[in-house]
């Protein structure tokens, strides 16, 4: 499949009602950096409709451009070409309708657990009484409610990571755009960080954009996974994930699941092929 | 295993815990040694006891100095001079620093100014601010506030973009707008690095306060070091220095007990 033709909506979409807010249209964007002989194609020509409430997963070998096009989604990059729409609206910054967790915790360091999830909400405007309930509200979801007083550093880092969830949630965003935010965790932390995931989603929703370059923590989150070619970025192929929600951890060892990661490792495989290729290209080149 | 360790554990820790009390020792001997051997050398004869007076007399000449009133007078004056000067070069410095750090057409406009004048030692303003300021206090004030305003300005310019872009990039996320970006996270972003540049300024305040009184005051701790000279108060002299190490000290103390409480995330 080419990147050039528009991915088709997912199993998501038609379970998703009409009035529910999160549509995100990717339509042929192109990013790109430097100028002249210094010219960078990240993305090229990439497109998307993705349904309100789906979850998605970018997966792509690393440096293939899959945070590039999650940043032109939250309005840190701009499309050289093509746009980005929610709900009909075209992306120009970023926004409080769309909320983001980064790898890196980075939740400000001299605030509370609970400033760090009112944070948003009094950015809008909120009372600090009704910020603190909502705080609250999420810190309890995530199961954080007994840390609330602390400070971000006496936390482990997937406490942190639960709480930079809850704060992105603060603000009722009806998109969560997640950059490789389990990246930095150990397995047995990320597979339950997996499940509270999912079960965070079931609960209030939103669209998500997950990236990630984790075959199996795609499958295991997503509705779909968008896979991602080598420099520059395409989205090379689709794959459905029809597998049954609620998922658990048993889920990783049936046959359906294993028949799907066949799929994606053949691609993936492939694609880093290439990708470690083109860095040591570049690597000699600079020599 | 448990037997080794029954057998070697008391010789061990024995062994262990007599250096320990050694090194306990000689911290406990350090000052009563150094001032006992200065007392010593001073009281022998091999030195010239006028020039180099036992601490002995130094500690009288300080007692003497309490009792005429003139040390409250003189540890008022330099202290007033040191919170003006830290004080108001400490706030202009944050202000400007965290504009330059942040606004590029700000950084633009001043940084080459800045630049061009911070590497001027303060010292060496002092016969201009005689000429401009006379032997008033305002002479004082401003030459402590241009040694600690530079210190203090590039410190937090470098902390304001220093700060996480991650944090800021978060901080947008959530809705942040950009006028509540600066109180809400590029300011505490850089608090530890303005806290760096604002204990230096304590230390570089005392300097250039040494340098205003020396070139001439009524009062104050160095003025009294300046005026022991002339009269060959040497022991008085020595009183001085011990005031301002002290006073530096405490100072410098304090701040940084300060500072662990102000910045304690970093």
């Amino acid at each position: 499949m080419s990147g050039k033709e528009r991915l088709s909506r997912g199993t998501a979409a038609s379970l998703g009602t009409a009035s529910r807010r999160g549509a995100i249209e990717i339509d042929r964007v192109s990013i790109i950096f430097g100028r002249g002989a210094k010219e960078f194609i990240a993305v090229d020509r990439v497109s998307a409709s993705i349904a309100a409430g789906e979850f998605v997963c970018l997966l792509g070998p690393s440096g293939c451009g899959k945070s590039t096009v999650m940043n032109a989604v939250a309005g840190f990059e701009h499309p050289s070409e093509g746009r980005i729409t929610l709900d009909g609206a075209t992306v120009t910054g970023p926004g409080a309708d769309r909320g983001m967790v980064f790898q890196q915790p980075t939740l400000f360091p001299w605030k509370t657990i609970r400033a760090n999830v009112a944070h948003g909400p009094r950015m809008l405007g909120k009372s600090k009484a009704e910020a603190m309930e909502i705080a609250d509200g999420l810190l309890e979801m995530v199961g954080l409610a007994a840390f609330a007083d602390n400070h971000p550093h006496t936390l482990s880092g997937g406490m942190q990571q639960r709480t930079a969830i809850a704060r992105a949630l603060a603000n009722t965003p009806s998109v969560l755009l997640m950059d490789e935010p389990f990246g930095a965790l150990d397995a047995q932390t990320r597979s339950m960080m997996q499940e509270s995931l999912l079960q965070i989603w079931a609960d209030v929703k939103p669209t998500v954009i997950f990236v990630t370059h984790d075959i199996d923590e795609a499958i295991f989150l997503a509705d779909r996974i968008l896979v991602m070619s080598a420099s520059p970025g395409r989205f090379i192929s689709e794959i459905p994930v029809d597998l049954p929600r609620p998922r658990d951890a048993e889920m990783t060892l049936e046959p359906a699941f294993m028949e799907i990661k066949r799929r994606c490792a053949g691609l993936i495989r492939t694609e880093t092929l290439k990708a470690f290729e083109q860095q040591s290209a570049a690597l000699r080149a600079r020599k | 295993m448990a037997m080794a360790t029954a057998t070697g554990g008391p010789g061990l820790s024995g062994r262990a815990g007599a250096r320990r009390m050694a090194n306990r020792l000689a911290l406990a001997l350090s000052l009563p040694l150094f001032f006992g051997l200065w007392e010593l050398v001073s009281r022998s004869g091999v030195v010239n006891a006028i020039l180099f007076p036992p601490p002995s007399k130094v500690v009288a000449a300080l007692l003497a100095w309490a009792e005429s009133g003139d040390l409250a007078i003189d540890f008022a004056m330099s202290v007033s001079r040191v919170l003006v000067g830290f004080f108001a070069g400490a706030i202009a410095g944050i202000a400007i620093g965290v504009a330059t750090g942040r606004y590029e057409f700000v950084s633009n406009l001043l940084t080459p100014v800045f630049q061009l004048l911070r590497p001027i030692p303060p010292i060496a303003f002092v016969p201009i601010v005689i000429l401009w300021f006379g032997l008033s206090e305002l002479g004082k004030y401003f030459l402590v506030f241009y040694g600690v305003f530079f210190t203090v300005w590039i410190a937090a310019h470098l902390g304001v973009q220093r700060v996480d872009e991650k944090l800021v990039r978060a901080a947008r996320t959530l809705g942040t707008p950009e006028h509540r970006m600066m109180q809400e996270v590029l300011l505490p972003g850089a608090l530890p690095y303005i806290f760096v540049g604002l204990r230096t300024s304590v230390g570089i305040s005392f300097y250039t306060l040494v340098a205003a009184e020396l070139a001439g005051t009524f009062a104050g701790l160095a003025y009294r070091i300046d005026i022991s000279m002339q009269n060959l108060q040497m022991a008085q002299m020595m009183g001085g220095l011990v005031m301002l190490g002290l006073i530096s000290a405490v100072a410098d103390k304090a701040f940084s007990s300060f500072a662990r409480r102000a910045v304690w995330w970093s």
